[in-house]
């Protein structure tokens, strides 16, 4: 009983064993050599990618520190002034993401900082530039979009532009107590956190502490918010571009690096295997003259 | 007293893009051909109700 029971399996485990070991993963040369000619391409491309990047990245960082003058700027009358955002109201957050992806958690993480800011505004509207935070907050929250635009982030994002974008959303039907300019803030070529700057709306800067020191007229007050969000988006879009582009370089350089990696690993795994091929053939030519000379 | 661009009803960021067009148009050739560029650009945007996004509008300069 025991026996007839237990001979199966050894015969299993004889066919197991008599078959050559495969060389590794059963991959042939063939194989092998198409994967590792698919990786060389990919690799090229990542490198040109990111050479790409280093050179777009000054250009993206210079605009973003005059970018950055100028926001805060703006932002020095709001200070003085002590303007509060509304307590109440209608919030409307405009995401400055971009159109490209292929640089790491940049839009992500900035997706991930509007729905923490969507949980406790569960009422507020997003108005979103550029298509990648687009599809990820219009997956997530479609009721809440109001208004999207794509064609950001293809160059370096000009005041003209930041201006139509104001001049759209101003000239929705809805009337908003606070915007907020959501945006990733460059802290380094290597860091950045999504971060966001106030818009004020005219009731609040009215109501502002010292406001009345500046002497502006009231009929004056809505050019001054328009303005202001101009200003902001702009602010917003130029940091955002230029962590868009450092994050770019930096995923680029890792896609290479562990491309190059992938590369040399196979390719000792070609030459081994080639070898191993040579070596069998050698094997069977030496064994066939051995047998055909006896 | 009402501003002359405000009573043709412009906006002012509108004001201001005119403005600014009318200034690197007027520039010299050099300087101007580099100015202009800094005023292009391609936009597209598209309003959205109730969870779906309508047809999307070119936007140029203003």
């Amino acid at each position: 009983m025991f026996s007839r029971a237990a001979r199966p399996v050894v015969q299993r485990a004889a066919a197991v064993s008599a078959r050559p070991a495969p060389s590794n993963n059963y991959a042939t040369l063939r194989e092998i050599e198409g994967r590792l000619k698919s990786i060389r391409n990919i690799e090229k491309i990542t490198k040109t990618m990111k050479i790409v990047a280093s050179t777009k990245m000054n250009q993206a960082q210079r605009n973003m520190v005059q970018a950055r003058v100028y926001g805060a700027t703006n932002n020095k009358v709001y200070e003085e002034a002590e303007t509060k955002p509304e307590e109440k109201g209608k919030t409307l957050f405009i995401v400055s993401s971009s159109d490209k992806g292929l640089c790491g958690g940049v839009h992500s993480s900035l997706s991930k900082a509007v729905r923490a800011k969507l949980e406790t505004n569960p009422e507020a509207d997003l108005c979103i530039l550029g298509e990648k935070c687009k599809a990820q907050l219009g997956r997530s929250h479609p009721k809440n979009v109001v208004m999207s635009f794509s064609g950001v982030g293809k160059d370096v994002p000009s005041f003209a532009m930041a201006q139509s974008i104001a001049h759209e959303i101003m000239s929705l039907e809805k009337q908003y107590e606070n915007v907020e300019v959501v945006y990733n803030h460059f802290n380094s070529p290597v860091a950045y956190e999504a971060s966001a700057i106030d818009a004020f709306s005219e009731e609040s800067i009215k109501a502002s502490a010292n406001f009345a020191a500046f002497e502006v007229d009231d009929e004056q007050l809505p050019d001054l918010r328009e303005f202001a969000l101009a200003n902001s988006i702009y602010w917003g879009l130029a940091e955002g571009y230029a962590c868009e582009i450092a994050a770019r370089r930096n995923a680029m350089d890792n896609a290479s690096k562990n491309a190059g990696e992938m590369i040399n690993k196979f390719q000792i795994l070609f030459n081994r295997t080639r070898q191993a091929v040579i070596t069998g053939e050698l094997v069977e030519i030496i064994t066939g003259a051995a047998a055909s000379a006896e | 007293m009402v501003a002359a661009w405000k009573a043709a009803g412009l906006s002012y960021n509108k004001y201001l893009a005119v403005a600014a067009r009318v200034v690197r148009r007027s520039l010299k050739d050099e300087p101007r051909l580099k100015a202009e560029r800094r005023g292009q650009f391609e936009l597209k945007f598209a309003k959205w109700e109730n969870g779906k996004q309508q047809e999307s509008k070119p936007l140029s300069t203003l």
